[in-house]
């Protein structure tokens, strides 16, 4: 079950990704699903899930632009493990903290992409560090209303299924 | 254990990356893989859908919309099309005229390719990252084909995967375009500038003259693109250091007004001849 979730959140994450980017071109440029997805999941705290989940949606995104493969892949595995190794020694539960989270998981990986493409290609420029930190704000912004909006249907089905039990015991 | 064995494993997988990360930029950045083709594969269709249900139902609403001006649409095609047969045949003139006077110095013009129109399904040409994927249909592209617009050059197929294709495009920091100034024949090389959409064309000495609204051509010197399509035009020279122009260049093609573009089917000189030339570096 959980990996189906995830796996839903992929392809909404794939598919908000490309209407995206047909309806508004500037779109890649200030915001990242695929990293919003990735640090929600790992969250959770379960490091070698988000680890390879961190690999795997990299690794989608990579297909989706004209960098080496595998530079999108390295930054999301490294995003993955460190944000569900931060979730185990910290109960990030105020939205709040999943915005900074989330925001500081947006920063790292382009520090992280922006040093790799520095090492591997010959010409290689900086992104422009306003659309950066545009980018880092509103991905936090995302992942804020995600976190939000899962925790309240998370609510309603638990109160659901309360109330489902407590007609039962009734009947 | 568990977390120290997931560290373990997240080592491997960073520097097994990082191997691979590597072995890509010594081959260029243009080297496919099979996971990229397999990305491509498994995101193509989901791009193709997208980029086809706003179109259907658009189109369907346009239709209904335009109705009434279709037939005033039609006469002025028509004309349209008499204005550009007559336009042919006097080309068609000029061109054998051309020939024969080609024939009499035995000189051989290079070989035109065939073009077909391909749709675009994904389009990024903003973000720092910027590409296109293509949909080919039955026909798949060929690695380093010519991908252009009616205006001129887009940038070139760097990843085939099945119908699927991603191409490099122009701006792209990473891509090189052999180019030279239409007025003077001076050759440089065009990149992206890494700001924006736009070019800058490199290798230009000071001696040489450019200007501002010169027109920028393909040389035909890169093994990868014919002689003689539209780049852009020049809107900004400025010496840079001792020896070289900094020259900034407008692409001709609008890429955020593109939903169809061209595969030109371009043989370049095969790579034993280019590799058999001193200092050529395609």
């Amino acid at each position: 079950m959980p990996v189906l979730k995830t796996l839903a959140a992929i392809a909404v994450a794939v598919l908000v990704h490309l209407a995206g980017v047909r309806m508004f071109p500037g779109f890649a440029q200030v915001v990242d699903v695929f990293l919003v997805v990735v640090v929600l999941h790992a969250l959770e705290g379960n490091s070698l899930s988000g680890m390879l989940v961190g690999l795997l949606v990299g690794l989608l995104h990579d297909s989706l632009t004209s960098a080496p493969f595998g530079l999108f892949g390295f930054a999301d595995t490294i995003i993955g493990y460190g944000t569900a190794r931060l979730a185990q020694r910290l109960v990030i539960q105020r939205a709040s903290g999943v915005f900074a989270v989330v925001s500081f998981a947006a920063v790292l990986q382009q520090a992280v992409l922006v040093t790799l493409a520095f090492l591997l290609l010959p010409d290689s420029s900086l992104p422009d560090p306003v659309w950066a930190a545009v980018k880092a704000g509103v991905c936090g912004l995302i992942g804020l209303a995600a976190h939000i909006a899962g925790r309240r249907w998370r609510r309603t089905a638990e109160s659901r299924r309360r109330s489902r039990m407590s007609r039962l015991r009734l009947g | 254990m568990e977390e120290r064995r997931t560290g373990w494993l997240l080592v491997v997988l960073l520097v097994g990356q990082l191997v691979f990360l590597a072995i890509q930029g010594a081959r260029g950045s243009s080297s496919d893989t099979f996971l990229e083709a397999w990305g491509l594969r498994l995101l193509g269709p989901a791009a193709r859908t997208v980029t086809t249900i706003p179109e259907s139902v658009s189109g369907a609403r346009e239709g209904l919309r335009l109705r009434g001006s279709l037939q005033e649409e039609n006469r002025r095609l028509r004309r349209e099309v008499e204005e550009l047969r007559l336009q042919l045949l006097q080309l068609t003139d000029v061109e054998q005229e051309m020939r024969r006077l080609g024939d009499a110095v035995r000189y051989s013009a290079p070989p035109g390719g065939r073009i077909r129109a391909v749709d675009i399904v994904y389009a990024d040409h903003v973000s720092w990252l910027r590409t296109l994927l293509l949909y080919t249909g039955d026909e798949p592209a060929r690695e380093g084909q010519p991908v252009l617009a009616p205006q001129g050059l887009v940038g070139r197929v760097v990843t085939v995967a099945g119908p699927y294709a991603k191409v490099q495009i122009i701006t792209d920091r990473a891509a090189g375009v052999g180019a030279m100034v239409l007025r003077t024949r001076r050759q440089g090389v065009v990149r992206g500038s890494g700001q924006g959409e736009g070019l800058r064309l490199d290798y230009v000495p000071l001696q040489a003259d450019v200007r501002p609204g010169d027109q920028v051509l393909t040389a035909g010197i890169d093994g990868i693109y014919p002689r003689g399509i539209p780049i852009g035009t020049v809107v900004e020279v400025t010496q840079e250091g001792q020896l070289f122009h900094g020259i900034e260049v407008a692409p001709a093609v609008d890429l955020g007004s593109l939903d169809q573009v061209y595969l030109l089917d371009y043989t370049p000189p095969p790579p034993r001849v280019r590799e058999a030339l001193p200092g050529a570096r395609p």
